[in-house]
């Protein structure tokens, strides 16, 4: 069975059917690909059939056998001498089949209704051709125009949107032979050229109706079995001849018709048969009678390929015009078969093995099949040539050529690569270069005034001021004040205390503040001494509470006294452990700025972080921010990084841009504070920073990723970490030789991950704890304890982060100096160290007396309230503060000062104070608390009133004088134990 | 003739640059048909109809001829460069049927091995992912697939793959060393079970993914969606995600992304990038495998990115005009 050989060339034919028909390929926009077969005329098989049909079949190319399948079949009344599929698409069909008969009868199917068994396969049919119709062509812009020729001259032109009615092209033309084919111009639309088989061709232009040019050899021998038009040149076209006397191809241009421009000879035997590529137009297709199928080069005349094919003449080819390696071949032998044109190898029937052996050939003789081996066409098709195209490398480079169409190619082209530059996030690239200028020019001020402007959120600016603060004097007090605790609350919450104050003694209507406030308020307006005094202590004001028990009674005042030295028992003995770890998170910020007051230094950052820790393990975005502040207080970078992602997705550029800023600042402000470099050996930094690095020099900026890389031995070695990370392959602990990109050339030799631990441990993003951090880099002189620097380290101060880096550095201004009035301060954490509200500062009564509020007056309501020249606490409340014993504030309260904590000036004003005040000696041990809490709220009209008062301070910063002859005993919240003055330190 | 404009799209107020660092003059005497970067991006493989290889020292923005490799008889395909853990080794694969590995050795270029296993063009060439050896895939007009290993001693073991693709392979890419999601799920320092995997394009219309078991190679999984011949495919770095992705273009002119979330990675969904009105010749993923940049048969390249909800956006249309190029800003982009 011919079928069986066909198995030797699996990979050249592709697919294969018995059929003695005339073919017809979908049109190349149609999906899946068909091959319309009609029964052909004047052939038949060994068992004279007559039926004929129109049937089609699917080419499914992912289906590896040779069978085709058939999808629809027609049974017809005559038999096709020509078929055609058109693309013509009125409603989004397949198109129509146009065929020609025998008969001379010209029909119009609907593949779609063929294909699903409609009954209305047949669109239209018209019997106008006398003899049968052998030249069919549909035009290639108006794709409902069709040209058919048939005997006696005949050629219509059809509309296939009203078919009953065909056009000629004019006159026919003398004598009257047979049409054998027609062709439109694939350039002009309304060019159309016949040839007959007696050689002749005519081009006809349907505008003029007329023939305008006639093709001839004169040599009579030319019989025309096909005619094509140069897909491109419009002028050109070929004639092929079936004569065996004259087996040739001939190209003819109008613009020299006297005779043929070239004439393709290699055929032995008359040319049946020839099709021109729509994908290559280098690319000609011709069958012969000597059993031959040849694909040229019509433009060099050279054969480029030959089909090893049957012992058959095949009487028709055709490219497939949806996939251009495809031709369809139907031969006389009763078979169509689709091959390709890109080789392959033919003896090779089962071979899955992939042994390479050739089985022997089947069938013998066949002369052209001992060619093992079918190379493709000599010329690789224009399909293959991969004009364009665009690869990325390292570094977010993209390399890209194209090559210039065929038309360009006349004059030199420059064959060009072009390397570039791909940026994606410029927003972020724009950011880092930002804070690269800022780290080199160490304007962190201003850079950080920048990012406070420009924060898109609160808590953001509440980040930046923090930071800020790292770089700027006073920084102490600044941290208190954005937490809240500044001038214009004080005075607000003053104000209210002496309302309440007045309220007691007056029962004077006041305005709700607070819901606390108003609580209170409203106790005290009905006389409920006791639920106010229980309102304020649940909400932590003992102060308030005891002045109001005061009022309310001995039993009263008894109770709250008990209550509160429980609660202060803490503050007394300095447990801030305890308070930090017990205290409501609500009030985080009265516990943080007790910790920026009074914590020890070398306890002040483990404090924070573990104020911090319980606020991140709050869990919500708020509290994590909160915590994000305390560990920017305490300078723990690790801490910070591993807050502030467990709440933001710092995966994008941008995100992570976020992070980087704030830890780089904080670490140049620690470095600031230490004068030195600061190492932060932290793995979820690290992660960041690698990351960081990362998407920096997937933008290019290697300069840049270089810089954050946390270690990096070697330029090369980071290079390469760079790149493994992104591509997230594990390493191996292999010598590479590489080049040095930044050396010129130099070849280095180095192990890049070996260090990294374990064969095969994962690198990249996730390999963070297994960084390979042995080498310090320059960026990191000495690995310390992660997210903490040692306080020792530090010169000139036992704070570590804190803001005294003006005061570690240099000689500082001493606090009495600084804030003169507060200079009498009292014993910070001494037994009466107020609560976590009264941390918020320490104010002292204005020395002279001098009402501080009229230049200020408050809200409305209470706003008439002012104190009068030379105030001095209301007497119902101070009465029995001051009758409490003097020796107060005893030596054992001072020695808990912090070391460092300027404890000389209050020393020196405590000791001033029996003087001024004789009262004070009346106030037995046990009350001490009282007046503690009392002078408390003493500081806080003293805040309230603290900037007329700072501006009057004398320039030498030496203690004013009236300060140090207060007539009040005064705490000074203000000189900041973790601030010691240059001369304690 | 060349007169391209820079455009530079502003999509989710992000915006985004293509700028030309770098122009190499090939000296090439017909098409340029490939062009890669090494490793570092240091050296610039490029192979031309003109059948030659060449390369370039690209550093710092200049171009010097480091070698121009001549054995090919025919056009030149395509280049792929080995990781460098196994020296300066390139392979080049040509219409002639060949392929040659290239490799340099005392600063001199020449061939390391001459694979002629195929019968017909062969198409592409990609080397395996280098934790697991030197290995190469070869697809060819041939319809197979050769999957090429070094044994060390200068030999290489070839396992081929018939009938991979009817009428014809023409690209192969190898999935990446880490399983997906491995990165996440294994614990630190163990080697992953790592299964080789490649995908390919055929004249077929597939895409098949084609791992190997018992050192036999299979055919895994085969993807249907084009409609026409799949010129290239690009599986995509693994970015430590449990997803595998993927990227074929057509010449129907359609770009698919395929994805895989499955960890057996049988489920495979299709999401169309764009359908381009010519046909699509080459894919790349970035090395971040964030961006994928296409190539298509009007000259064209155009760079696209998923956004947030999963939409492919075509973020840039890579400028090639002469000289730097300036990006224009919305508002000037309409004035043109």
């Amino acid at each position: 069975s011919p079928l069986v050989s066909s198995g030797f060339r699996r990979k050249m034919r592709v697919k294969e059917i018995l059929r003695a028909a005339t073919q017809a390929w979908s049109p190349a926009p149609q999906h899946p690909t068909y091959l319309a077969l009609g029964t052909a005329a004047q052939q038949l098989d060994a068992s004279f059939n007559t039926s004929s049909a129109l049937e089609i079949f699917e080419m499914d190319f992912a289906d590896t056998s040779l069978d085709m399948k058939l999808r629809g079949t027609l049974p017809t009344s005559n038999r096709f001498h020509s078929l055609i599929w058109v693309a013509f698409d009125p409603e989004g069909s397949s198109g129509r089949l146009i065929g020609g008969s025998e008969s001379g009868s010209v029909t119009v199917f609907s593949p779609d209704a063929i294909l699903c068994a409609g009954e209305d396969a047949v669109i239209g049919q018209s019997h106008k051709h006398t003899g049968p119709v052998r030249a069919l062509d549909y035009n290639r812009f108006q794709s409902n125009l069709v040209a058919s020729g048939a005997s006696d001259s005949e050629i219509y032109i059809w509309d296939l949107n009203s078919f009953s009615n065909p056009m000629t092209p004019g006159t026919k033309s003398q004598p009257a032979e047979d049409v054998s084919v027609v062709a439109w111009n694939s350039q002009v639309q309304h060019i159309l050229a016949s040839a007959n088989p007696s050689g002749k061709a005519i081009v006809w232009d349907l505008r003029k109706n007329e023939p305008i040019i006639k093709i001839s050899d004169h040599s009579n021998r030319m019989h025309c079995s096909g005619m094509l038009w140069h897909p491109e040149v419009a002028t050109q076209l070929l004639l092929a001849s079936e004569d065996d006397r004259l087996p040739v191809i001939q190209m003819w241009d109008l613009r020299f018709a006297t005779s043929p421009l070239k004439v393709l000879e290699s055929h032995t035997r008359g040319v049946l048969s020839i099709s021109w590529s729509q994908a290559d137009p280098e690319l000609l297709l011709s069958s012969g009678k000597d059993n031959r199928i040849l694909c040229w080069n019509p433009n060099t005349g050279e054969v480029i390929y030959e089909l090893p094919t049957a012992n058959q003449w095949c009487f028709d080819v055709q490219w497939c015009p949806r996939n251009p390696a495809l031709l369809s071949a139907a031969s006389f032998d009763g078979r169509i078969s689709v091959y390709s044109v890109m080789g392959g190898r033919l003896q090779q029937r089962s071979d899955p093995f992939g042994t390479g052996q050739a089985l022997p050939p089947l069938q013998v003789p066949q002369p052209s099949e001992e060619t093992v081996i079918v190379p493709p066409l000599k010329k690789p098709p224009k399909w293959v040539r991969r004009p364009v195209g665009a690869s990325f490398a390292f570094g977010g480079k993209l390399v890209t050529f194209e090559n210039p169409t065929a038309a360009a190619q006349q004059q030199p082209i420059a064959r060009q690569v072009q390397v570039s530059q791909v940026t994606t996030e410029t927003e972020f690239l724009q950011r880092s270069a930002e804070l690269q200028a800022a780290l080199q020019s160490g304007s962190f001020t201003s850079f950080c005034h920048d990012k406070i402007r420009s924060a898109p959120s609160d808590a953001e600016q509440d980040i930046w001021r923090f930071l800020t603060v790292n770089f700027e004097d006073e920084a102490r007090v600044k941290f208190l004040r954005l937490l809240g605790f500044s001038k214009d609350e004080l005075q607000r919450k003053v104000s209210h205390l002496n309302t309440a104050l007045n309220i007691t003694n007056h029962y004077r209507i006041f305005r709700t503040i607070t819901d606390t406030d108003g609580l209170i308020s409203q106790a005290l307006l009905v006389g409920n001494f006791e639920g106010a005094v229980d309102l304020c202590l649940n909400d932590g004001r003992y102060a308030e509470a005891i002045l109001l028990s005061i009022s309310g009674g001995e039993e009263l005042l008894k109770k709250t006294q008990q209550h509160y030295l429980q609660r202060q028992t803490n503050m007394v003995t300095q447990n801030w452990r305890d308070i930090v770890q017990s205290c409501e998170l609500d009030n985080w910020k009265e516990a943080l700025a007790a910790l920026l007051t009074y914590a020890n230094p070398e306890e002040f950052a483990p404090l924070c972080d573990t104020l911090g820790s319980r606020l991140q393990a709050g869990g919500t975005e708020k509290r994590c921010l909160q915590a994000c502040l305390c560990f920017i207080c305490s300078g723990n970078i690790e801490r910070l990084v591993e807050c502030w992602t467990s709440q933001r997705d710092c995966s994008s550029p941008l995100a992570l841009e976020d992070l980087v800023e704030k830890v780089m600042v904080l670490r140049k402000s620690i470095e600031r504070l230490r004068s030195g470099e600061v190492c932060v050996q932290s793995s979820a930094l690290t992660e960041r920073l690698v990351q960081y690095s990362s998407i920096l020099a997937s933008q290019g900026s290697l300069t840049s990723a270089l810089r954050y890389l946390p270690d990096c031995p070697d330029q090369v070695h980071t290079l390469i970490h760079i790149y493994t990370v992104y591509s997230d392959i594990r390493s191996e602990p292999l010598v590479y030789r590489i080049y040095n990109m930044h050396g010129p050339s130099s070849e280095t030799w180095f192990k890049p991950f070996a260090q990294s631990g374990p064969l095969g441990a994962p690198m990249g993003f996730m390999s963070g704890p297994s960084m390979p951090c042995s080498p310090p880099g320059p960026m990191m002189p000495a690995p310390p304890p992660p997210g903490f620097i040692s306080p020792t380290s530090l010169p000139g101060g036992p704070v570590p982060l804190f803001p005294a880096a003006p005061h570690a550095q240099a000689p500082a201004p001493p606090p009495a100096g600084a804030y003169p009035p507060l200079g009498a301060g009292y014993p910070q954490g001494g037994p009466g160290a107020p609560g976590a509200k009264s941390f918020s500062a320490g104010i002292l009564p204005p020395p002279t007396g001098t009402c501080r509020h009229q230049e200020e007056p408050l809200n409305t309501a209470v706003s008439h309230i002012c104190l009068p020249e030379n105030y001095t606490p209301p007497a119902p409340i101070t009465a029995p503060v001051m009758g409490f014993p003097a020796e107060a504030p005893g030596p054992q309260d001072r020695v808990q000062v912090p070391p460092g904590a300027p404890q000389e000036p209050s020393i020196q004003s405590l000791q001033q104070l029996p003087a001024e005040h004789v009262e004070q000696k009346e106030i037995p041990a046990e009350h001490m608390i009282l007046k503690t809490t009392f002078s408390s709220l003493v500081q806080r009209c003293q805040l309230a009133a603290a900037d007329p008062l700072y501006q009057r301070l004398p320039a030498s910063g030496l203690p004013d004088p009236r300060t140090v002859s207060s007539p009040k005993p005064s705490q000074n919240l203000h000189n900041q134990p973790m601030f010691p003055p240059s001369n304690h330190s | 003739m060349i007169s391209y404009i820079s455009i530079c799209i502003k999509i989710n107020e992000m915006t985004y640059f293509v700028s030309v660092i770098n122009t190499v003059d090939t000296s090439h005497e017909d098409m340029i048909h490939d062009a890669q970067m090494d490793y570092y991006g240091t050296r610039l493989a490029t192979c031309s109809s003109d059948r030659s290889v060449k390369i370039f020292d690209v550093k710092n923005g200049g171009q010097i001829l480091v070698a121009d490799l001549r054995g090919h008889e025919g056009p030149v395909w395509q280049v792929a460069w080995a990781h460098p853990m196994y020296g300066n080794i390139l392979a080049s694969c040509s219409y002639d049927r060949k392929v040659i590995i290239w490799k340099e050795e005392n600063g001199t270029w020449d061939k390391m091995y001459e694979y002629t296993g195929h019968d017909s063009s062969v198409n592409s060439v990609c080397w395996g992912p280098y934790d697991f050896g030197l290995f190469l895939a070869c697809g060819s007009s041939d319809g197979a697939i050769s999957v090429l290993t070094c044994s060390g001693d200068g030999h290489w073991d070839i396992k081929k793959i018939n009938n991979a693709h009817t009428i014809g392979c023409n690209a192969v890419s190898w999935a990446p060393a880490v399983v997906p999601g491995s990165l996440i799920e294994q614990p630190t320092g163990q080697k992953p079970n790592y299964i080789k995997r490649f995908v390919s394009g055929g004249c077929d219309n597939l895409v098949k993914l084609w791992k190997e078991e018992d050192g036999q190679w299979k055919e895994d999984q085969k993807l249907e969606a084009h409609s026409d011949w799949v010129r290239d495919v690009g599986w995509a770095p693994s970015i430590g995600l449990p997803t595998s992705t993927i990227a074929s273009c057509s010449r129907d002119g359609r770009v698919f992304i395929w994805t895989c979330d499955d960890p057996a990675g049988n489920t495979w969904t299709a999401k169309l990038l764009h359908k381009f009105n010519d046909a699509v010749w080459h894919v790349s993923w970035s090395i971040t495998g964030k961006i994928l940049a296409v190539s298509g048969g009007d000259n064209k390249v155009t760079l696209w990115k998923e956004s947030v909800d999963g939409q492919w956006a075509c973020i840039s249309d890579v400028n090639k005009g002469q000289g730097a190029v300036t990006s224009i800003t919305d508002s000037q982009q309409n004035e043109q």
